[in-house]
């Protein structure tokens, strides 16, 4: 009897406890919240909802509803299963040059001696901090016809001229190269970080059970890079196509014949070329669903697949 | 909920934006005041730019209660440029705009009508201005931009690539027919370009497209129906089609056709004699340069548009549109178009002033090369707009259509219908 007449006079603090302390946390992140909620989740919304309407972005007119037609429109139009197509194209073409590629710099120049070794990273890092736009116009002089670089070199080893950004089969790898050989830098010095991090302990007692150079990458290097490789993969894939934009709008505008365009560039065109915000809106709203189930995928993948060191 | 805010928000948009204009532009200007003048000859480098602000500074000097503040844009960035400053509260006072936008600018930009503010002040101002000329700033009957700078496609032709393929520069092609046999004689047997058309790419071409369908009697729209995969304006483009497929066209990146011309690889090359200056100076010293009228379907008369722009008013305010309408009265002046044509290229949109020797006629006398030019703006056919919220998105696609017919491998009538399928939908409904 008195247990029972008790236990609500031991039960009440605490539930008033329980009611004011989580308030100083959500005090604490609220402004990040504010800045997150009013710069990203709002906009999202707010992109969700123009996706419904037709609006050339004037105050002066009003948005005009327009229920599913931009996503049937979008889903129909030759032009968005071209850009998808180009997408895919982008992030496959990427990951040779953003991860491969680095992985076997990264692993080749670790056995290289000091002063060396740092000459050669400085150098593949340079193009990693040559403006976008600078490494446009340069490929533009180098890619020329004619009398461009590339096609001079080419000729004197009696190759014919190769139309690199205006062969619609080409252009699109001419692109792929160019985002790749800015990336290459920047990969390549995580993974150096990333293998430099790896205990000589390990590599050590492998050489001391007589593992040949391969063995021990393959069987120590690689796992414990895995998850450096592993984000590497995940960014190309989410960002890849992203990187492209400024090399497509300087290089080619999306041509030729559409053979260089993606789903971004395509946004940016319906947004700020013929200003339909809806479609752009659309576009948007579409890739922003597909990237997020790829991101859950990747993440999924990510956990499953790495190896640490614990 | 959301979208109630939303709602809210554009009609606040709606509410805040100035109303369309009442009131009576100001008789005169008593007090000082500030207009800015939008254009894209500003933002180029070189003469464009100089004379340009050359003009502005012989304006306020005239009118010193009148300051004019030029904001310089490409052109294909102008008009996101004026749309952007409307929607962040900075009404722009005049603009120069291309004749794409002009349905735009009339519906949606709140251009004004310029009968209605100047009444017969517009007469008079454009006595001695080439009718055609300003017929193309006229939307239902009403005149929303003042025709400015522009020019027509004109046939540059490399007379030394003539000669080297045995063809005379003296007789360039007058038909497409010869522009064919010409073209592959010059691929032939000096192994340089043949033919260009300065039509697709990202160096706007559509009004090479547009007079070249219109030469063989064909539209790109009547009313708001898309005629562009229709008939004869798709036999224009077939045209374009066959003449690459028989090696007269030139294979070139279409980025860099001008650089091709001034490069001395090209043959013949149909665009604007807004360029002549810029290919002058190229080929002084490399090739003798000509320039021709454009080339015909068989016996049709040629149909060349303009490329270029008109000045628009959007300023709201009486006073200012006094302003703005003396600037735009001085631009389009006698003393302005002898400036524009004789430093910038453009053509005089004041023929009388061609053969007075106080304007225009010792230039002329020293460049006749502006002759072919000034020939074809007798039949001067207006470069027709889309009309409707979506009218960039249907000339996009039929450009892009146009680009695929003539440079892809599929049938281009298909390429041209499908894509006339698919624009349809987004015109305003049949009228």
């Amino acid at each position: 009897m008195t247990h029972v007449l008790d236990a609500p006079v031991v039960l009440a603090p605490r539930r008033r406890l329980g009611l004011r302390l989580p308030i100083a946390p959500w005090l604490y992140l609220a402004p990040a919240l504010a800045v997150i909620g009013v710069w990203i989740y709002w906009p999202l919304v707010e992109a969700f909802i123009l996706s419904f309407y037709q609006w050339n972005m004037l105050p002066t007119s009003t948005p005009r509803p327009v229920g599913l037609a931009n996503y049937e429109n979008l889903l129909t139009l030759p032009e968005m299963r071209i850009a998808v197509r180009n997408t895919v194209l982008y992030i496959a073409g990427l990951l040779p040059l953003s991860v491969v590629l680095p992985l076997a710099v990264a692993i080749v120049t670790q056995d290289l001696a000091g002063p060396l070794r740092n000459l050669y990273r400085s150098l593949i890092f340079v193009p990693m901090i040559v403006a976008p736009i600078v490494a446009a116009v340069l490929w533009r002089w180098l890619l020329a016809e004619r009398n461009g670089l590339v096609n001079q070199a080419l000729a004197a080893l009696g190759f014919s001229d190769v139309a690199f950004l205006r062969d619609p089969d080409v252009a699109l790898w001419t692109l792929v190269w160019i985002t790749g050989w800015k990336l290459i830098g920047f990969s390549t010095l995580l993974l150096s970080a990333a293998n430099a991090s790896i205990s000589p302990a390990y590599v050590e007692a492998a050489r001391m059970d007589g593992a040949t150079r391969w063995q021990i990458v393959r069987d120590i290097r690689l796992p414990l890079l895995s998850p450096t490789i592993l984000l590497l993969t995940m960014m190309t894939i989410l960002f890849g196509a992203q990187w492209s934009f400024v090399y497509i709008n300087a290089l080619t505008g999306g041509g030729p014949l559409k053979s260089t365009t993606n789903v971004f560039y395509l946004m940016w065109e319906y947004g700020f070329q013929s200003l339909s915000a809806g479609w752009s809106a659309t576009a948007g709203v579409l890739t922003f669903a597909a990237f997020g189930l790829i991101a859950l995928v990747c993440l999924t993948l990510m956990k499953r697949m790495a190896v640490y060191d614990e | 909920m959301l979208r109630r805010t939303l709602l809210t928000l554009a009609l606040a948009g709606t509410l805040l934006a100035p109303l369309p204009a009442a009131a009576d532009m100001a008789a005169e200007i008593t007090e000082p005041v500030t207009i800015t003048f939008y254009s894209y000859n500003l933002a180029s480098a070189g003469l464009g730019k100089e004379t340009t602000l050359g003009l502005v500074n012989d304006f306020m000097a005239e009118n010193p209660l009148v300051t004019v503040e030029p904001v310089a844009a490409p052109s294909n960035e102008i008009l996101s440029r004026v749309q952007a400053d409307i929607v962040a509260g900075q009404q722009p006072d005049v603009a120069q705009l291309v004749f794409r936008d002009l349905i735009y600018a009339a519906h949606d930009l709140g251009a004004q009508p310029l009968e209605d503010l100047t009444g017969d002040e517009l007469t008079r101002h454009s006595e001695g201005m080439v009718d055609n000329g300003l017929e193309l700033g006229r939307v239902d009957g009403k005149t929303y931009g003042l025709a400015y700078t522009f020019s027509t496609p004109v046939l540059f032709i490399n007379d030394d690539i003539f000669r080297a393929a045995g063809l005379d520069p003296k007789t360039p092609p007058k038909t497409w027919a010869e522009v064919k046999d010409a073209g592959r004689t010059i691929q032939e047997k000096t192994g340089k370009y043949g033919f260009f058309p300065g039509a697709f790419g990202p160096i706007d071409g559509t009004f090479v497209y547009q007079s070249l369908v219109m030469s063989n009697g064909g539209r790109v729209r009547q009313g708001n129906t898309l005629t562009f995969a229709d008939g004869d304006a798709a036999d224009a483009v077939a045209m374009l089609r066959d003449l690459r497929d028989s090696g007269a066209y030139a294979d070139i990146d279409v980025a860099s056709h001008m650089d091709t011309f001034a490069a001395g690889d090209l043959g013949m090359f149909l665009f604007t004699s807004a360029v002549a200056s810029r290919f002058e100076k190229a080929a002084a010293g490399n090739f003798e340069m000509s320039v021709a009228r454009m080339p015909s379907f068989g016996a049709k008369p040629t149909a060349p548009t303009n490329s270029g722009s008109a000045l628009f008013i959007l300023s709201r305010d009486p006073v200012k549109q006094r302003a703005a309408w003396e600037l735009m009265k001085f631009l389009t002046s006698r003393h302005a178009y002898t400036e524009i044509t004789s430093k910038i290229g453009y053509l005089p949109l004041r023929l009388d002033i061609v053969d007075d020797p106080a304007y225009l006629k010792p230039w002329v006398d020293a460049h006749p090369m502006i002759l072919p030019n000034l020939e074809q703006l007798k039949n001067l056919t207006a470069n027709v707009a889309f009309p409707g919220p979506n009218y960039r998105q249907v000339e996009n696609m039929m450009k892009d259509a146009a680009a695929e017919a003539v440079l892809g491998s599929e049938d281009p009538y298909a390429v041209l219908k499908a894509a006339q399928e698919r624009a349809q939908p987004l015109m305003p409904a049949a009228d």
